[in-house]
């Protein structure tokens, strides 16, 4: 029965995510809050090459890289195989996301191209989760996949604010899209308050803050109300 | 490469800007380019704007140089902004994008302590330029990838930026993300 709830539940976490912890110095965050998640934290492999073997090869990020590799060699984080997704049905739906995503606004008879590879996975797996019956969020940082699954109508205003020009947005049916259950950084650091991970408010605090400035796409204004809800 | 005779006036703006030493003109212009180079995923426009952007960067810090340094540099940015007008206005658009990449990759002619003071230029300038191409609405590692630089490079920066605290960029009550975060981990 354990066994059968472990495999209804997981987190797919973009790059930008385990980024943004590796900077700030909290991926044990992730390593407590795995030990009372019913489920598994998963990264595809182009998540893995953007957040841990692309880094590598820099300076500046290979300790960051290390660390979030650590995760990966402890299987906190695992690879969709785990969970009985190959690596091909990956590669087929992300190139589906990447061609529907990516002509879904046009400006001058153009589409314009707003995600790449790696965030594509996110969403594929995502949907390929769903379709075997487990309850799957994404933990992304991005503005602009979360734009593009909550609330695509921002974003066309955003393209036509920044470009200054009519960006056309095409109906949006595929499922890759629809119903996806976005979390960002700030929450899964409120969980780990909650669940008594992060003993003060302080502490919080500053996490909080720390997530905003390495990259999370949280404003002021919703920190300040995430942190009148504890 | 998009609007050739747009590139080409920037270019000539810009080489009239760098030598009235006129840093506001040198980073309008490089924004200029950026709306190109976002919709149309154009690496010439951003390697312009790139160029632009830290040749103006350049004049800003002309302290921080002697006098002959100073120069050289500026002649390196000046040649390859010659280069650049050169090959468009022939329409050779292949050498002028492989003559563009070469210049700001190798820096070959430049002398060597200064090398490393115009690479770091070009660093810093890429990433501001990400930041702006980002603040378009492209994702972050489609705007990595554009600028070939790393994810790891652009966070640091826009975690800095305003960029995520614009009231489009809100697109769900906290509340009910807190909801499913929660109800995730229950």
């Amino acid at each position: 029965m354990p066994k059968k709830e472990m495999l209804n539940k997981a987190i797919v976490f973009d790059a930008g995510i385990m980024i943004t912890f590796s900077m700030n110095c909290i991926l044990d965050i992730l390593r407590d809050l795995k030990k009372s998640f019913n489920g598994k934290f998963i990264i595809t492999r182009n998540v893995e090459e953007e957040c841990v073997k692309r880094p590598l090869t820099i300076k500046k990020y290979k300790l960051g890289a290390l660390k979030i590799k650590e995760l990966v060699d402890a299987n906190i984080l695992e690879f969709p195989e785990s969970l009985g997704i190959s690596i091909k049905d990956i590669e087929t739906e992300t190139l589906e996301v990447l061609r529907e995503s990516n002509s879904i606004f046009r400006t001058d008879h153009r589409s314009i191209h707003i995600i790449d590879e790696g965030e594509a996975s996110v969403l594929a797996l995502n949907y390929l989760l769903k379709k075997k019956g487990i309850d799957s969020v994404i933990a992304i940082d991005e503005r602009t996949m979360r734009m593009l699954c909550e609330n695509p109508s921002n974003l066309q205003k955003l393209f036509e604010e920044k470009f200054d020009t009519k960006v056309i947005m095409n109906k949006i049916n595929s499922p890759f899209f629809k119903d996806v259950k976005v979390i960002r950084s700030s929450e899964l650091i409120f969980v780990a308050y909650k669940k008594g991970l992060i003993k003060d408010k302080e502490i919080l605090d500053a996490m909080l803050y720390g997530a905003k400035f390495k990259g999370s796409s949280i404003s002021f204004d919703e920190i300040k109300e995430l942190e009148s809800l504890v | 490469m998009q609007e050739k005779e747009h590139i080409l006036s920037i270019l000539k703006e810009a080489k009239k800007a760098a030598k009235s030493e006129n840093v506001f003109v040198l980073k309008s212009l490089s924004n200029q380019t950026i709306h190109a180079a976002s919709i149309y995923e154009d690496n010439d426009n951003i390697m312009i704007a790139v160029l632009i952007y830290s040749l103006g960067k350049l004049i800003e810090r002309k302290r921080n140089f002697n006098n002959t340094d100073f120069q050289e540099i500026l002649d390196y940015y000046l040649k390859i902004i010659d280069d650049s007008i050169f090959f468009i206005t022939k329409k050779d658009i292949d050498s002028f994008s492989s003559n563009l990449k070469t210049l700001i990759q190798k820096t070959n002619t430049l002398s060597k302590h200064l090398k490393e003071s115009l690479q770091d230029m070009f660093k810093k300038a890429q990433i501001n330029k990400a930041s702006k191409v980002y603040e378009h609405g492209i994702s972050i590692e489609k705007t990595a990838n554009l600028l070939g630089i790393s994810i790891w490079e652009i966070v640091e920066y826009t975690g800095q930026s305003s960029i995520h605290d614009q009231n489009l960029t809100k697109t769900m009550d906290i509340k009910k993300r807190i909801k499913t975060a929660i109800e995730i981990f229950s």
